[in-house]
């Protein structure tokens, strides 16, 4: 082995051993496990198996989650990134609209779901729209940081050599702020999957929140155990995801952070 | 001023109390890679000396482990006579990025006065020895009560220079400390060195990449280089206690010698005469 | 270690200074005007959708001074600020010293990382109905969604502040011999204190968060509980009212996190009055 190869091996055992060990502590000390709420962890993966991992089990309890996260979310992003772009541009519109930016942004998200319900039902339109309001102001608050700390100099240098309006919003402004909208995005996410599991405990249309509700009403514990992994690693992989997308767009601000971490 | 780290300094220093600090077969390497190689030099108590050698060469390395701050792979670094493993009594560090190294959330007397309160001074002795380094840099008491960062860099390199001072080092390692003021500090804090140098009779040991600042302040210049970096030689600098941004630096002698290092540390030993002619 | 933590301006920026004060004058009566707009729009919605799904905003605003009047009212906002306060203690108290601790060691930050990024993860809500099966509609089924939502990005964001020991701050320490319980109370724990802000300011806003939610989907006393309660009983201005009030409540909040950080981090560069002379 190379050093260097020894050292990745050396970075992937550290990170390892530790869920490793704590699911096999997980799996002895469950095993005999009486309690009611604290099943064994073999028939929690038992019925995680059955729910989530079955292609049968699938268009029921996943498909409608992943959708609806998929409509809010984006919604969300691109509402936000589009208005924090005219918001960051354009400082007197920001200063403006701030207080009322703050009051709105105050409200928490699942607060609004019974005012949404009487507006909007209780179709998938009405938790498309609270998930995007809910996921919307990181996006958006994030958007016009980043906006206004692009290098006041970039933009000197790109009126000097006459770069026209749109190309200047295009390569300059929207990659300048790209990792405060990224760290924004990571954000959203997370009230993103909150916000979709309690939506879907309303109305009888499937999902992750409609699963947790009926092993709820069930007392099937098992089965809410399993929802609760599932949701953790479903998070889990959407959070990677993002990351694989930041990681590629945003290249050059990675190995520029690195680079001024390593100089002393 | 006497503090016991300098005092037990000059005591177990013993039969050679000369020499304050030794470095033998010093070497080192980062992940396997050689950057430092048999480095051998002494430094005698009250004298200044500048390590100089290109960016990159390791001089910051060597520094932090004259400093004790890092273990070399090879080789050993005495000061007052005894190896140095960790950071000693005595001596005192300034480091080139003063931003980073002042404490933001601190006044600047309570900057100075941390190492002192920290190893046991107590809080009056702390303060009046912080605002007698202070002076000697030429800050007032204005200044003390003020946070590090509502000052302009010299300033606050020169809170850097007072936190060494009060500390009363027998021997004070400064790692670039000048490299990232501009041209007119950067001057001024050299003549203060020079001034506290000569007043308080400190040992200093200053790496920098300036050949100019290296014969301007030294008594003589370690030349570094290579790769792995080795010393090149070691130059004696007969220019006299006192000096002169603009006299000094205009005579022959300076020429002379500045050609000398330059040619040292671009690793052409023998062509140094070559170098002083065109010069 | 970098990808896990929080950017440190997630949720918003600091209000920026004003130079003139005919320029403020200005900026009020501009910022007054696009409150009295949006408010106009609120009555004008509630004027053109079908009754009772909107109530205008005098009679949402009239509502709330009622419910300000009744023991109720303010039984619900002090169980919820009850809840939001407990909950954000016990995530500071755990959550920083543990963070702290675990970020201190390279080994034991590595090894934890994997761990506490999968459960950052976990929506807290999904526990929400087993947690509600144990205690039952609760002040302490709350308070363990609460902790157990909120104390992540506080515990991980107090990993990577120690991480932060690593700097030069420390190397200056070590060469002047400072003592690790010198250290550690006058340069390690001021310079962590940003990170550590960052945390709390987002743990904060999830605790908030996730009590008025808890309260909502499980019927624990507090404000959740009474939206959802004047929803079910179709008493729509009141709800709007409880909506209000969560708000306000968040704008509270939120303000008085950032007087805290501005007093705690006075220092800090982002607080700085003054910039170099």
């Amino acid at each position: 082995m190379t050093p260097s190869t020894a050292r990745v091996a050396r970075t992937i055992g550290l990170e390892i051993w530790l869920p490793i060990v704590l699911v096999v502590v997980w799996w002895f000390a469950s095993a005999n496990s009486t309690s009611v709420y604290f099943p064994p962890l073999s028939s929690i993966l038992g019925s995680f198996a059955h729910d989530w991992l079955d292609p049968a089990a699938l268009p029921k309890n996943l498909v409608p989650s992943l959708q609806l996260l998929a409509l809010g979310y984006l919604l969300a992003v691109v509402t936000g990134i589009v208005l924090g772009l005219v918001l960051g541009l354009v400082a007197p519109l920001e200063r403006a609209t701030r207080p009322l930016l703050e009051v709105l942004r105050a409200i928490p998200g699942v607060a609004l779901l019974p005012i949404f319900i009487v507006l909007f039902g209780i179709d998938l339109q009405m938790k498309v729209l609270l998930i995007a309001f809910g996921a919307f102001w990181p996006v958006l608050l994030n958007t016009i940081d980043g906006v206004r700390g692009i290098e006041p100099v970039l933009l000197d240098v790109s009126r000097v050599f006459r770069v026209g309006r749109m190309r200047r919003l295009v390569s300059i402004v929207l990659p300048g702020a790209s990792p405060q909208i990224f760290a924004g995005a990571r954000t959203a996410l997370a009230i993103a999957l909150i916000i979709m599991v309690v939506s879907e405990t309303i109305g009888g249309n499937g999902g992750v929140g409609y699963f947790l509700l009926n092993a709820q009403r069930n007392f099937a514990i098992s089965s809410m155990w399993g929802a609760i992994l599932a949701l953790g690693i479903l998070g889990y992989l959407l959070n990677i995801v993002l990351r694989i997308i930041e990681r590629s767009v945003l290249r050059w601000h990675r190995l520029q952070q690195a680079r001024l971490e390593s100089q002393p | 001023m006497t503090i016991t780290g300098s005092k037990k300094l000059q005591q177990a220093a013993g039969g050679n109390t000369d020499v304050a600090l030794a470095a033998r077969g010093l070497g080192h390497a980062y992940h396997g890679r050689n950057v430092l190689s048999s480095i051998d030099f002494e430094v005698r108590r009250g004298e200044f000396v500048c390590i100089v050698g290109p960016s990159g060469v390791g001089k910051t390395t060597l520094l932090r482990c004259l400093a004790g701050l890092q273990a070399s792979t090879s080789g050993t670094v005495m000061i007052a006579g005894e190896p140095v493993t960790e950071p000693v009594p005595g001596v005192a560090l300034v480091f080139q990025d003063y931003s980073r190294s002042l404490m933001p959330w601190a006044s600047v007397l309570h900057n100075v006065t941390l190492p002192l309160r920290a190893n046991g001074t107590s809080r009056a002795a702390a303060r009046e020895e912080g605002l007698r380094a202070l002076t000697l840099v030429g800050l007032d008491d204005v200044a003390a009560g003020m946070y590090p960062w509502q000052l302009s860099g010299g300033m606050q390199q020169r809170v850097a220079i007072a936190r060494a001072l009060a500390y009363n080092p027998a021997l004070l390692l400064m790692d670039e400390p000048f490299a990232s003021v501009d041209a007119y500090t950067r001057a001024d804090l050299e003549d203060l060195m020079l001034r506290l140098q000569r007043e308080l009779s400190l040992t200093v040991v200053l790496v920098t990449h300036d050949i100019d600042e290296s014969v301007y302040l030294s008594d003589r210049v370690i030349a570094l280089n290579g790769s792995p970096a080795s010393v090149a030689d070691i130059v004696e600098i007969p220019l006299g206690a006192e000096r002169d941004q603009v006299g000094t630096k205009s005579t022959a002698e300076f020429a002379a010698l500045r050609g000398r290092v330059h040619a040292l540390i671009r690793g052409s030993r023998g062509s140094a005469d070559a170098t002083e002619a065109r010069e | 270690m970098t990808s896990n933590t929080l950017s440190t301006s997630t949720t918003g920026a600091l209000p920026r200074p004003v130079p003139q004060r005919t320029g403020r004058l200005l900026r009020l009566a501009t910022q007054a005007g696009v409150i009295v707009l949006a408010l106009l729009l609120w009555w004008f919605a509630s004027a053109t959708l079908p009754e009772a799904t909107m109530p205008s905003p005098v009679e949402t605003l009239a509502r709330m001074g009622q419910l300000a009047l009744t023991g109720g009212f303010w039984d619900a906002v002090g169980q919820t600020l009850l809840t939001f306060a407990a909950g954000l203690l016990i995530c500071t108290v755990v959550g920083v010293p543990v963070g702290l601790a675990i970020g201190w060691s390279r080994i034991a930050t590595q090894s934890t990382r994997l761990v506490f990024d999968f459960l950052r993860t976990i929506p807290p809500i999904a526990i929400l109905p087993l947690v509600l099966l144990i205690y039952g509609p609760t002040f302490e089924m709350v308070l363990v969604v609460v902790v157990l939502g909120a104390i992540w990005p506080i515990l991980i964001q107090s990993v990577y502040a120690a991480r932060q020991g690593e700097s030069l701050l420390a190397e200056m320490s070590a060469s002047f011999r400072v003592p690790r319980r010198w250290f550690v109370t006058h340069v390690f724990f001021p310079g962590s204190l940003p990170f550590v802000m960052t945390g709390l300011r987002v743990g904060t806003t999830i605790c908030l968060l996730l009590t008025i939610t808890g309260e909502l989907l499980s019927g624990a006393p507090g404000i959740g509980f009474q939206i959802q309660d004047a929803q079910l009983s179709l008493d729509t201005p009141r709800m709007y009212a409880y909506v209000l009030v969560s708000a306000v409540l968040g704008l509270l909040v939120n303000g008085g996190f950032w007087s805290a950080q501005r007093y705690l981090l006075r220092w800090h560069a982002s607080n700085r009055k003054e910039s170099a002379r």
